[in-house]
């Protein structure tokens, strides 16, 4: 019973191993160059978006940008 | 089943996964892996049946910038020395089949490209940047491994390749 108990801590061990990040490696960074994974999958809309931020939110910068300012300019 | 006897096959499982099957990466000296992949044709082509020739095995995809520059000296390397016993073997880590398609339509080579969407080979190879290529002499041996590609490595490269193909500029 001990050692099933030993082996099922060990098993739960080896399964949450799997969790952590493998390094993405050279030839598998073609994933990482799909549209997909990018952040804005339409360019052009995040920069309108990204203007209407900065005009309405009064944030030069916008959200890539930290601090406030007095959104004067 | 007892406990005991479920509890080893336990433990047999958590260690094989604590401990996964880790890539040898292939050095200069050390004799060419063999390794099977088919071609667009769906042929299989291994680095065994190309022995008795210098072969340049270059790792490329059509997500990576100087691949696709390195491409048109490949093909004109092709071109002038397969008479001599010389050949690149292109190998594609693509992941999606139709990019490597596209990339070779713009820029077409007449070598042997392999599909290796698995990462099969790279894995094997543990390939350290993309492009890398290895310089494999007719003896199967490793000569030389390029990692990365520059147009200015060009003149060095071709000459060790010609020095293994016998010829004196």
């Amino acid at each position: 019973m001990k050692s099933l108990l030993i082996s099922l801590l060990l098993l739960g061990a080896g399964l949450a191993s799997g969790c952590t990040l493998q390094p993405v490696q050279p030839w598998q960074r073609g994933v990482l160059a799909q549209s997909e994974m990018a952040w804005d999958v339409d360019p052009l809309m995040a920069t309108q978006r990204r203007q209407m931020q900065v005009s309405k939110e009064a944030a030069s910068g916008g959200p890539t940008l930290g601090g406030g300012g007095c959104g004067c300019n | 089943m007892s406990a005991r006897s479920l509890g080893s096959a336990v433990l047999l499982l958590s260690a094989a996964m604590l401990f996964p099957a880790a890539a040898t990466a292939v050095e200069v000296g050390a004799a060419a892996p063999s390794l099977r992949a088919a071609d667009a044709a769906g042929r299989e082509l291994s680095l065994q049946s190309l022995r008795g020739q210098v072969v340049y095995v270059d790792f490329w995809a059509s997500w990576c910038a100087p691949c696709r520059v390195a491409m048109p000296h490949y093909q004109r390397w092709q071109q002038q020395w397969a008479a001599l016993g010389f050949t690149v073997l292109g190998v594609n880590v693509d992941t999606v089949r139709a990019d490597a398609e596209r990339a070779l339509k713009r820029a077409p080579v007449s070598f042997p490209v392999l599909y290796d969407p698995q990462g099969q080979w790279a894995e094997t190879f543990a390939l350290p940047t993309m492009p890398t290529a290895y310089l494999i002499g007719r003896d199967g041996v490793i000569h030389y491994i390029h990692a990365g590609f520059r147009e200015q490595d060009l003149p060095a490269l071709e000459a060790r390749i010609l020095s293994l193909l016998g010829v004196s500029r």
